[in-house]
């Protein structure tokens, strides 16, 4: 079997601060022209823990230091009728060889590090070289893996050469932010894990690094040597790291912070209420689902998982469990996506229709105790999540509740998420209410592609469709998009036919922010996607 | 006194070893190691598995302990694997703001719970008394979370007199050195109230039923016969004897203080040894749960030899060698 490219964005199933969906519309629009100063102070639940994008291992560090390091290219969230597309960043543009192997960039002369040295190819090619060494082991290195050559042609131009040609070159040559190769080339890569960083950072992003008190506060201020005119137009953004929500909403009713991204529906609707601020809210990637262990005997049976989706109201989980700030979602695709088959349907809610299929399979109440059992076994299983999530608990007890009414016994646990997800990658568990993030390169592989046992996974329920499979690698060796989508459209009718999830519901990111910051643009590319173009209105704009 | 503190310094090594043993296995205990916690948005399983590997959370489990105690003993903890910084620095960061909480704390402990037990014992049975009693237990029986929550609702949230989390406000920094001392002292009464309420109700309990008690003693029967004050009689007469089981206790409140603080300060935000051990056991972040550990082990068991001393020398008859 020919290896797929391996990599999806996970679910954070913590429901911790992450990226999102869709463009939105900025949350306050200004009267008036952006005025330059004033301070955001953002809330999170992370904190910067390595000051080296490439030794980063959590979500809220990547993100921040995307702030810090330049990017080639920055891509947008247009990914509804096709896949993404990008827009100049460190670098003015790019072009395609003819042969379609390689990918040429030209870097934008202004570009300055913040202690002056200009940005050049050497530090593209350093940065590759980072990406690929394995004693800087950086987690998101396979997305290099097609990249043969990172080669200098002249100070602001870069070559990227590939093994093949195919639809994902630019997303992967752009993926990791360009560091610093005058300033950290010296460092040999064995000692890199050893080096504090935070003394070390030399940047060249709209911001750069004040202060940092661990666990504390995070302050940024505009790099006055910042390329693109008159930006940033705030002087500093604080970042203020909390334990956990409760401080979070609070102190956003109080106004001591303006922003707090990923609220939970129901602390949006207080938010909501209040005039000083706003709830900006968005389809992220995110779909929530149970996960059925197939190899369960009584799991095994697709028409025991179908019967079990049609017996759970998914409506009713995204009217109260989300509070309507959801959709139902149909397969393994989000329906935003290009790559999504608009022609599936989800599966009706039909208990009656539940309990003969179930009935079909073999299991009946023999012995009149409310519960369906074949050969003397009871339809009972257990139903586990992380205590961390409200949310998910929420739908466990709805989904016990529906279940029970077609005689199946779901008994739901919750427990700490590293143990939840020790559990399930040792294919410890029944059923799990958990969630995905869905990258914005389309890769069904690693989630559905049979993985022989012992091999590290993401297909954690053990799901295996020959059928499937032959499609995955097909799609995997496709040249383009074009040849991509009939082979995509093909594996979500075969996925949604075989049920190996109940797919729940695609849920929204929900984002509180005051109304004094301005012209923020907030999707799930990233809730700090323009903070460059972020201002704060006068004191006099806002009641 | 000496041979006792030699003696008790003796058994100090086997203690924290065994302290910090116990902890290594009750940590291996929970499912799920480091590179199972992380949230970073491109870890394939894969990388995951590297991740272990590069770690040595893949080795055998008394090779991993053996190695920690090797390098433990030469005074090496490790680097923390969640702040990607030497051990010994994260303590050094988070060991000044708990010793600043912890003893704001014992203070409020020993001062509320002295004047507490004064009031209540000038006139046992009466109002005062009753009133605290009742106070004081139903304090007692309530966890420093609870404490630390209804505080954050009633003086953050409610009244907003106080701040709810950090050490400091935004901006702080740019304060004057007097504002910046008024500032973290505002940000230190809500955790130190948290921390330091119930160890003040236990305090004013065991005074008050010790300083009854030494009313009743023949000496403080001659002090009321030579015509002293009763004001006299309570403060000095009767406050020394009565305070020897509160120094006592206090040696035995330290540990409590130092397992509440994780509590408090994860609530709070507040950047210290109980904050780091949080976060450290969530990400299972061993050579950090370790290494405070280690160190939050010999500073319980350190404190309560320094109250044992004390007590030598608030009480002649504990200096004696038995």
């Amino acid at each position: 079997m020919k290896r797929l490219p391996r990599r999806l964005v996970l679910g954070l199933a913590i429901g911790l601060i992450s990226a999102c969906a869709n463009p939105a519309p900025p949350p306050a629009t200004g009267n008036g022209a952006p005025a330059r100063g004033g301070t955001v102070v953002v809330g999170g639940l992370g904190d910067v823990l390595s000051w080296n994008p490439y030794l980063a291992e959590d979500q809220t560090t990547v993100e921040i230091l995307s702030l810090v390091y330049p990017s080639l290219a920055v891509e947008q969230v247009d990914y509804q009728d096709h896949p993404p597309s990008f827009a100049p960043s460190l670098a003015t543009g790019w072009e395609p060889s003819a042969d379609g192997l390689e990918l040429t960039f030209s870097l934008d002369p202004r570009a300055r590090w913040s202690d002056g040295v200009p940005v050049t190819a050497e530090d593209v090619a350093f940065t590759f070289r980072t990406q690929r060494d394995p004693d800087v082991a950086w987690l998101g290195s396979d997305a290099k893996d097609a990249i043969l050559e990172v080669a200098v042609v002249d100070a602001h131009t870069v070559r990227f050469r590939f093994d093949r040609a195919y639809p994902y070159q630019l997303m992967d040559a752009n993926e990791g932010p360009i560091i610093p190769a005058h300033a950290w080339g010296g460092i040999p890569y064995p000692q890199w894990r050893d080096v504090d960083w935070g003394e070390r950072v030399v940047s060249a992003g709209p911001f750069r690094k004040a202060s940092h008190r661990p666990q504390q506060e995070l302050v940024l201020e505009r790099s006055d040597g910042y390329w693109r005119d008159g930006r940033p137009y705030l002087d500093r953004v604080i970042w203020r790291p909390m334990p956990s929500r409760a401080p979070l909403l609070a102190q956003l009713l109080t106004g001591d912070i303006d922003l707090v991204n990923g609220l939970d529906p129901a602390d949006a609707e207080r938010v909501a209420a209040d005039p000083r601020l706003r709830v900006v809210g968005f389809p992220d990637r995110g779909y929530s689902q149970i996960r059925w262990n197939l190899r369960r005997p009584h799991l095994a049976d697709r028409r025991v998982r179908r019967a079990l989706t049609m017996a759970i109201d998914r409506q009713a989980i995204i009217d109260v469990v989300y509070l309507g700030r959801a959709r139902p979602s149909v397969g393994p695709v989000i329906s935003a996506m290009w790559a999504f088959n608009r022609s599936l349907q989800p599966v009706a809610f039909d208990p009656a229709g539940a309990r003969r299929l179930l009935a079909e399979a073999g299991w009946i109440d023999s012995d009149g105790d409310g519960t369906l059992d074949r050969d003397g076994v009871e339809l009972a299983f257990e139903l586990l999540t992380n205590s961390e999530n409200d949310l998910r608990q929420d739908i466990c007890l709805l989904v016990e509740q529906n279940l029970a009414r077609v005689g199946v016994a779901a008994r739901p646990r919750f427990v700490e998420w590293g143990t939840m997800l020790a559990l399930e990658t040792g294919g410890d568990f029944d059923a799990i209410v958990s969630g995905w993030i869905e990258p914005t390169l389309i890769d069904l592989g690693p989630l559905w592609h049979s993985a022989p046992p012992g091999e590290p996974t993401l297909n954690s329920v053990g799901y295996a469709n020959p059928e499937v499979d032959r499609l995955l690698e097909a799609a995997a060796e496709a040249a383009t998009f074009a040849e991509q989508k009939p082979l995509f459209d093909r594996i979500q009718e075969l996925i949604v036919d075989d049920q190996p999830y109940t797919f729940l519901a695609e849920t929204e990111r929900l984002v509180g922010i005051n109304a004094r910051v301005r012209g923020a643009v907030i999707n799930d590319a990233s809730p700090y996607f323009n903070l460059d173009e972020w201002y704060v209105a006068h004191e006099a704009d806002v009641r | 006194m000496t041979r006792i503190a030699i003696r008790r310094l003796v058994t100090l090594v086997p203690l924290v070893w065994l302290v910090v043993t116990v902890t290594f296995l009750v940590v291996q205990l929970a499912p799920g190691s480091y590179a199972d916690t992380l949230d970073h948005p491109r870890l394939t399983p894969e990388a995951r598995q590297n991740l272990r590997a590069s770690y040595g959370l893949d080795r055998p489990l008394g090779e991993q302990y053996l190695r920690w105690l090797a390098a433990a003993a030469t005074g090496n903890l490790g680097s923390s694997y969640l702040f990607k910084e030497p051990v010994i620095r994260v303590i050094g960061r988070a060991l000044p703001p708990t010793l600043l909480l912890a003893g704001t704390a014992l203070l409020l402990d020993l001062l509320l719970g002295v004047l507490l037990a004064v009031a209540a014992a000038r006139r046992p049975y009466g109002w005062v008394d009753r009133l605290t009693t009742v106070l004081g237990l139903g304090i007692y029986g309530l966890p420093s979370f609870w404490i630390a929550g209804l505080l954050i609702l009633v003086f953050a949230l409610g009244l907003g007199w106080l701040p709810a989390s950090h050490m400091h406000s935004v901006g702080a920094g740019e304060l004057s050195a007097p504002g910046r001392l008024i500032d973290l002292l505002r940000h230190l009464v809500l955790p130190a109230l948290s921390l330091g309420l119930v160890g003040a109700a236990a305090t004013a309990r065991l005074l008050r039923a010790t300083l009854l008690e030494a009313r009743a003693s023949r000496f403080v029967l001659a002090a009321t016969a030579r015509g002293l004050s009763p004001r006299r009689i309570l403060w000095v007469h009767s406050l020394r004897p009565a305070l020897l089981p509160v120094i006592t206790a206090f040696g035995l409140a330290l540990p409590m203080v130092f397992s509440g603080s994780v509590v408090v300060e994860s609530v709070f935000s507040w950047p210290g040894m109980g904050m780091a051990l949080w976060r450290a056991a969530e990400a299972r972040d061993i050579p950090l749960v370790m290494g405070l550990t280690l160190v939050g082990a010999a500073a319980v068991i350190v404190g309560s030899l320094i109250a044992d001393l004390l007590y030598a020398v608030a009480d002649p008859r504990a200096r004696e060698e038995r």
